[in-house]
């Protein structure tokens, strides 16, 4: 068992100073939040998917709390604090430990008391602009910290809700769309299943059920489900309405009665998330798609075409990054521009950098309107790994 | 790994308890208690070397995985609880014919659109919007549960943990659905609780485990050669 907490002290605190020298040039402020964080932060806000990695504790006031498995959210944190009503923005920049279950505690490269460098734009409602001083900014960092010979992936989730946005469907369909994308087999899955039509994934188990549904009103719908529960002795629990109730069998009703997904919107789809390539050349095809189907994507195409153009001003080598319709489906609270910055032929170890815009994540957080923000997370141990690994 | 005993774990209550010990005297393995009736260790008569641990079924479950024991009776529900990858560390010698349950996924009768966990994963994103807060989930079996919601791509929930008489936690308010281990299911529908179609985690029973962390000396193979072959004579007989 290893009882140093970073192996390489020296070496990654070098490696820091590099980094925070460059973002404090740029005007970036140093902050220092809390290694300590509520749990329920994490586990209500981003879900208990981090409950397998993440150090949960109760302290002896019977308080559940963790150690910080990433810094976006304590940062998250720290600008509410310091503006709660949101309204400014402000560019931090931090480098720190968190705290992750790995199965190689004590890994050179992912081990689990880590040491996250990064950046973030909290409140810039210049989106694009942000985008691209974000990425560029870090950039600069990792080369000053001595990285050559990576390569960047982006992707736009933005893109990806104009799509579904743009296609002729139930709203409700959409929904479930956007909430599975993060999980690519279930997605496809689902796709399938609305081209197959006449809601063929619905189960019924009490078949008479959907037959006595109107498909279009809730409320004669919520009184048959009050006379239904009360004609078995079901008692009504759980803390779902009669109404939340009442809408899903609407819904599951339309669905049975609803045109199926046209196979044309469904290759539009799974044919945007095929691309790739070079982003110019990227979202040339992402138009000619949208055309051909007959779609208007042009203002997702706009906002896109104008983060491109704010990269060439900040001299970020677009021609040599990797589009993905695809890309970006790991982090459920990314909302736009994503990107990753990794070593050529390096799995895992090799992803130094990643990040994107997450506009949603201060809502959830408490704010009490949406705050845009966008950031950048590096991984200082993988960095040093990729920048040694180079010099030998 | 104290002495040169090879240690075998059996529950020392519960309803895995009676069923152990008689299929181990059915094989002609009568578990002999030291001293008094409260004693924690014992013998197995028929075979020499033999110690056993009388422990609670959730403690063998800890003792196997930490490798302490060389063999232990319990629930597979619990191993599989306890540890992610039960197959690398523990060998499943013998499923044991008692002790059946099932863990399960249930929500209230009441919730007559859920039938499915794709109609849960729906009805939790909505109750997510609706109530700004997750559903809650009460169960014992955290890493079961987390597993295998993330596996049916439900992420809008909270896990409450609940150590005992969890079916109450939806009529209590506590929590709005269960995952709980259930045999005849007769106290999820006391509590209004319905279990989905294809809510069944797992199913479990009673089991023989090997650790495979202890190094295996010929007297823990001879052990286990008789153990296996008294148990398949009782199970036969």
């Amino acid at each position: 068992m290893v009882a140093e907490s970073a192996q390489q002290f020296e070496a990654l605190e070098a490696q820091a100073a590099a980094l925070m020298d460059s973002f404090g040039a740029a005007g970036y402020e140093r902050i220092a939040p809390a290694m300590i964080q509520p749990a329920n932060v994490y586990l209500d806000r981003v879900g208990e998917a981090i409950r397998g990695r993440t150090y949960l504790f109760t302290d002896l006031s019977g308080e559940e709390l963790c150690l910080r498995p990433d810094l976006t959210v304590p940062v998250c944190r720290l600008y509410l604090e310091r503006h709660p009503e949101g309204g400014e923005s402000a560019r931090y920049c931090y480098n720190g430990p968190a705290f992750r279950y790995q199965p190689d505690a004590f890994s050179l490269t992912e081990p689990r008391e880590f040491r996250q460098a990064g950046i973030e734009s909290i409140g810039e409602l210049r989106r694009e602009e942000a985008d691209a001083q974000v990425f560029a900014l870090a950039i600069e960092g990792l080369r000053a910290a001595g990285l050559e010979g990576f390569q960047v992936k982006i992707g736009d989730l933005g893109l990806f809700e104009a799509l579904i946005l743009s296609i002729e469907m139930p709203e409700r369909w959409r929904q479930r769309l956007w909430r599975n994308y993060w999980r690519p087999h279930t997605f496809h899955d689902l796709l399938q299943r609305l081209a197959a039509g006449k809601g063929s994934w619905i189960s019924e188990p009490a078949g008479v059920l959907l037959a006595e549904i109107e498909a279009d009103d809730v409320g004669s719908t919520e009184e048959w489900v009050e006379k239904y529960l009360d004609a078995q002795g079901i008692p009504l629990i759980g803390n779902r309405t009669v109404t939340e109730i009442a809408e899903r069998l609407v819904h599951r009703a339309a669905d049975v009665k609803e045109a199926p997904l046209a196979d044309k919107s469904v290759d539009l789809i799974e044919d945007y998330l095929d691309i790739s390539g070079a982003p110019e050349a990227a979202v040339e095809q992402v138009a000619k798609l949208a055309n051909r189907s007959g779609v208007d994507l042009s203002g997702a195409i706009a906002r896109f075409e104008k983060r491109l153009r704010h990269l060439a001003d900040c001299d970020v080598d677009i021609e040599s990054m990797q589009f993905g319709g695809g890309f970006g489906r790991n982090l459920e609270y990314y909302t736009g521009f994503v990107f990753q910055i990794e070593m050529p032929d390096a799995g895992r170890t090799g992803r130094v950098a990643g990040g994107g815009r997450y506009d949603g994540l201060l809502t959830e957080l408490g704010a009490t309107k949406r705050i845009p923000a966008v950031g950048c997370a590096i991984h200082t141990e993988r960095l040093l790994m990729a920048v040694d690994g180079a010099a030998r | 790994m104290r002495g040169e005993n090879v240690i075998l774990a059996v529950p020392s209550k519960g309803r895995l308890m009676e069923p152990t010990r008689a299929l181990f005297a059915e094989g002609g393995l009568e578990i002999r208690k030291n001293g008094s009736s409260r004693g924690y260790r014992g013998t197995l008569d028929g075979i020499d070397g033999v110690e056993v641990a009388f422990l609670s079924a959730s403690e063998i479950a800890e003792q196997l995985r930490l490798g302490h024991v060389h063999f232990g009776v319990t629930g597979e529900d619990l191993i599989r609880e306890s540890i992610a990858e039960p197959e690398t560390e523990l060998e499943f010698i013998q499923p044991l014919g008692f002790g059946h349950a099932d863990v399960v996924v249930a929500v209230p009768d009441c919730w007559i659109d859920v039938n499915r966990m794709s109609d849960l994963q729906d009805a939790a994103a909505i109750f997510h919007h609706v109530h700004e807060r997750r559903l809650r989930v009460a169960t014992k079996y955290v890493n079961m549960t987390r597993r295998f919601f993330d596996g049916k791509g439900v992420s809008a929930y909270r896990i409450v943990e609940s150590l005992g008489a969890t079916e109450g936690a939806p009529t209590a308010g506590s929590a709005e659905i269960i995952v709980d281990i259930t045999s005849t299911g007769a106290t999820l529908t006391a509590n209004h609780l319905r279990v989905l179609e294809d809510g069944i985690m797992l199913r479990s029973q009673a089991t023989l485990f090997a650790s495979r962390r202890i190094s295996s000396p010929s007297a823990v193979k001879d052990a286990r050669a008789a153990i296996i072959s008294s148990l398949n004579s009782a199970k036969a007989g």
